[in-house]
């Protein structure tokens, strides 16, 4: 997804930040530390590269100065994205956030695109943190993702062409994995009636 | 987000040769020990690159493209939906594969973000 918003931003001053949560080191998942991580990715070398520049050598920033705080890491990111013709900013597995911290980041996130439109936030988490972004955000796009049999089919092919073990298959045994993979995670994801059934996409207005 | 057991800092100067996009800041490397190196490990020790990386070495072209293709999509990337529709939520089961989603190559060549900005 980044890779691919990426590759259509090569021509234009687009910027895309990304991050991806983890419920392993929720502690470091604070609003700060993520608006510090997108920061980090939106510097470029204008206006806030010259603050940051300044600010480190009089010694006021740095690990021997103050702690940045939110209200003004906020205001770095949206001179940052003001700067910029386009941002994307893209959150993976926001549902690994702490609850506050998700309350918190939404917030922020809010007051971002409030303030800077263009910006385009695509996050992705499991389903039962629709609620708390449409609390903040009533009219987001809410799609929900299910593989078809062709995503199963392709993922599991590339896998089994990775084996690190080649010598122990053979056709009969890639046939077997393919099929039975395929029945299961089909009646997992896909529905009982199998490959033909679509994936469930809503939006919501 | 994964611990990071290495340093591998996103530079803060210079935008990309070929396109002044931050993009470029998000795959380069700078050497170490300078002064912007110092500052962007003081600004955030969270590098979102080192999982990037990990997370591109595992997929696979062209799975769950179709998402990138339908028109919700669409109209989120080129903000048809106007100022209040700027966030798209791709919600799904653990496993399903939404850290994975992944353009065809062919693909690519049909959109071009940098043409279709609405303000």
């Amino acid at each position: 997804m980044i890779d691919s918003l990426c590759h259509q931003a090569r021509e234009g001053d687009i910027a895309v930040a990304g991050l991806y949560c983890d419920f392993l080191v929720q502690q470091e998942q604070t609003v700060a530390n993520i608006m510090r991580a997108i920061l980090k990715q939106l510097i470029g070398n204008g206006i806030i590269a010259v603050y940051l520049r300044e600010e480190f050598k009089r010694g006021v920033i740095g690990f021997g100065g103050r702690r940045i705080r939110l209200y003004e890491l906020m205001k770095l990111v949206k001179m940052a994205i003001a700067s910029l013709r386009q941002v994307f900013i893209c959150i993976d597995a926001l549902d690994e956030c702490p609850l506050r911290q998700l309350t918190g980041f939404l917030m922020s996130l809010r007051d971002i695109v409030q303030e800077c439109p263009r910006t385009r936030v695509f996050l992705t988490g499991r389903p039962h943190i629709r609620e708390n972004i449409k609390r903040y955000f009533p009219r987001a796009f809410v799609m929900h993702f299910t593989p078809k049999t062709e995503d199963i089919r392709n993922y599991l092919e590339k896998r089994l062409h990775g084996d690190n073990e080649p010598e122990a298959m053979d056709n009969d045994l890639r046939a077997d994995i393919m099929r039975i993979i395929l029945e299961t995670m089909s009646d997992t994801y896909v529905g009982k009636s199998g490959a033909s059934t679509p994936p469930i996409m809503y939006t919501h207005q | 987000m994964e611990h990071t057991t290495h340093i591998r800092e996103i530079p803060f100067s210079g935008r990309g040769v070929d396109c002044g996009n931050v993009l470029e800041f998000f795959n380069d490397t700078l050497p170490q020990s300078n002064e912007d190196e110092q500052i962007m490990r003081w600004l955030s020790p969270i590098e979102p690159v080192n999982r990037h990386h990990s997370v591109s070495a595992d997929r696979v072209d062209g799975v769950g493209g179709w998402v990138l293709e339908t028109s919700e999509f669409r109209e989120w990337r080129n903000g048809e939906g106007g100022a209040d529709r700027t966030v798209l939520f791709c919600s799904g089961n653990p496993g399903v594969g939404k850290t994975y989603l992944r353009w065809s190559p062919g693909s690519l060549r049909e959109v071009n973000i940098t043409d279709s900005l609405k303000y």
